[in-house]
């Protein structure tokens, strides 16, 4: 005669159903941000979240056309990762705003270009400076940056990420001539994955900072410049006087790059606005202030910032 | 066995063989005479989408470039971004779909592509484009 099932466990913390604060209660709160200049970033490892609970906890904090859309994914990884994706976005900006608005709560919008923005409901007049964010992933790691009242980009990148076409042929195709020039200067093939990795990330993550979109943005009208001392340095291509190339008109270069290796597996490429002023010396231009943690949402964070899980570049 | 009606009895005294015109080609019979050689007619869509041709080479480029398992359903309907391509996937499959079909491919253009659908269907105006 099978045993009657246990009682189910009273509410715990982590349990769906519970208001934001509570699930991250036995979690300590992010520090604020203090600046424009301070990057934020939480990534997840997918491969680490198996839990079949804690994912479907993740599943009932999406909107329904998230859920949607992870379930039209084509099998269970790309399905999950779709899942994570979104839980990690909401969990992360619920945390910047003390947990007053709910993971759930949040709504999104994209702007004319398709870049996913949050839309702000009249009564979060409290949040005095916005909240940006961006996410990227790859099949082992996702990432979301946050900043205050700063546009955003970040791309992450498998650090050993093999490409099926020649590098050179790539950046024959889509980069610029110095960018092309200075893969092409690199001996050892390994050496050259690796500055290709680089510079596709940063190319990357500055398109997604602008929010135009790949077209908004092409690759072939920006250089990528890593100078000898690991400054990162942007130069747009001059516009063409007989204006055939509208769709260039406002690239910019005022923006601040920074690059690491990430949990030594991944790259990271952050961008964002520049907003130092043209008084400032390129010397006295102060970093990009970066804090980056690893994290399980509901469950744990790790700061890894300043530990070997994090090797700035930049 | 006996019939009973004439006319019937005609049709049941012997086996009629039925002539699979296709195996004519191959008679000994027919040796010295032109080899008619019948295709089957590539099929097109009746809505003047992309041809099967193209449809199937984008498939299998995709295929190729994401590793997907033998057995993964790739078609026209099918969406790059649910197939798990990411931004560099999507510039290597521009750029196989380049190579092999001899076109070039605008970055606005290639935006625009959410299926595999509308990847056939812009390489073939690139194609009758050149012609």
């Amino acid at each position: 005669m099978p045993l009657p099932p246990p009682p189910s466990p009273s509410p715990s913390p982590r349990m769906p159903g519970v208001a934001g604060g509570r699930l991250f209660a036995s979690l300590p709160p992010p520090p604020p941000l203090r600046s424009r200049r301070e990057v934020h970033v939480w990534y997840l490892l997918p491969d680490e979240l198996n839990d079949a609970s804690l994912l479907k906890m993740y599943t009932e904090l999406l909107s329904p056309s998230e859920r949607k859309n992870a379930l039209s994914m084509n099998g269970e990884k790309l399905q999950k990762g779709a899942v994570l994706s979104r839980a990690l976005v909401r969990t992360t900006l619920s945390r910047y705003t003390d947990c007053k608005v709910d993971p759930r709560s949040f709504e999104f919008k994209k702007n004319k270009f398709g870049k996913p923005e949050i839309l702000w409901r009249s009564d979060d007049s409290r949040m005095e400076r916005p909240l940006h964010f961006n996410i990227s992933h790859t099949s082992s790691l996702i990432a979301c940056g946050i900043t205050m009242d700063t546009p955003i980009g970040i791309d992450v990148e498998d650090k050993k990420r093999k490409t099926a076409k020649n590098i050179l042929s790539l950046a024959r195709r889509y980069f610029t001539p110095s960018e092309i020039d200075y893969l092409a200067k690199i001996p050892d093939p390994d050496g050259q994955q690796k500055e290709f990795i680089k510079l596709w990330t940063l190319k990357e993550a500055y398109v997604k900072a602008l929010g135009r979109g790949f077209s908004g943005a092409p690759f072939n009208k920006f250089s990528i410049i890593l100078a000898a001392n690991n400054r990162i340095q942007i130069s747009v291509a001059p516009k063409v006087s007989n204006g055939s190339d509208s769709s260039c008109d406002c690239l910019s270069e005022n923006w601040q790059f920074a690059l690491a290796e990430l949990n030594s597996s991944h790259c990271m490429a952050i961008c964002i606005e520049d907003d130092s002023t043209s008084s400032d010396s390129e010397n006295g231009r102060l970093p990009l202030g970066l804090k980056v943690w690893k994290t399980i949402p509901f469950v744990e964070d790790i700061l890894v910032s300043g530990t070997e899980a994090v090797k700035l570049v930049s | 066995m006996a019939s009973i009606a004439g006319s019937s009895a005609l049709s049941f005294a012997r086996p009629v063989k039925a002539i699979n015109t296709n195996s004519l080609a191959f008679s000994p019979v027919r040796k010295g005479n032109t080899f008619l050689h019948l295709q089957p007619v590539p099929m097109r869509s009746v809505s003047c989408a992309a041809k099967k041709d193209t449809v199937d080479k984008v498939c299998e480029i995709v295929k190729k470039q994401l590793a997907l398992p033998d057995h993964t359903e790739v078609c026209g309907e099918s969406k790059f971004s649910e197939l798990g391509a990411d931004s560099l996937d999507t510039v290597e499959i521009v750029m196989g779909l380049e190579e092999h079909f001899d076109i070039s491919v605008e970055e606005s253009s290639a935006q625009t592509i959410a299926t595999v659908e509308d990847a056939a269907d812009l390489i073939d105006k690139l194609v009758a484009g050149k012609a």
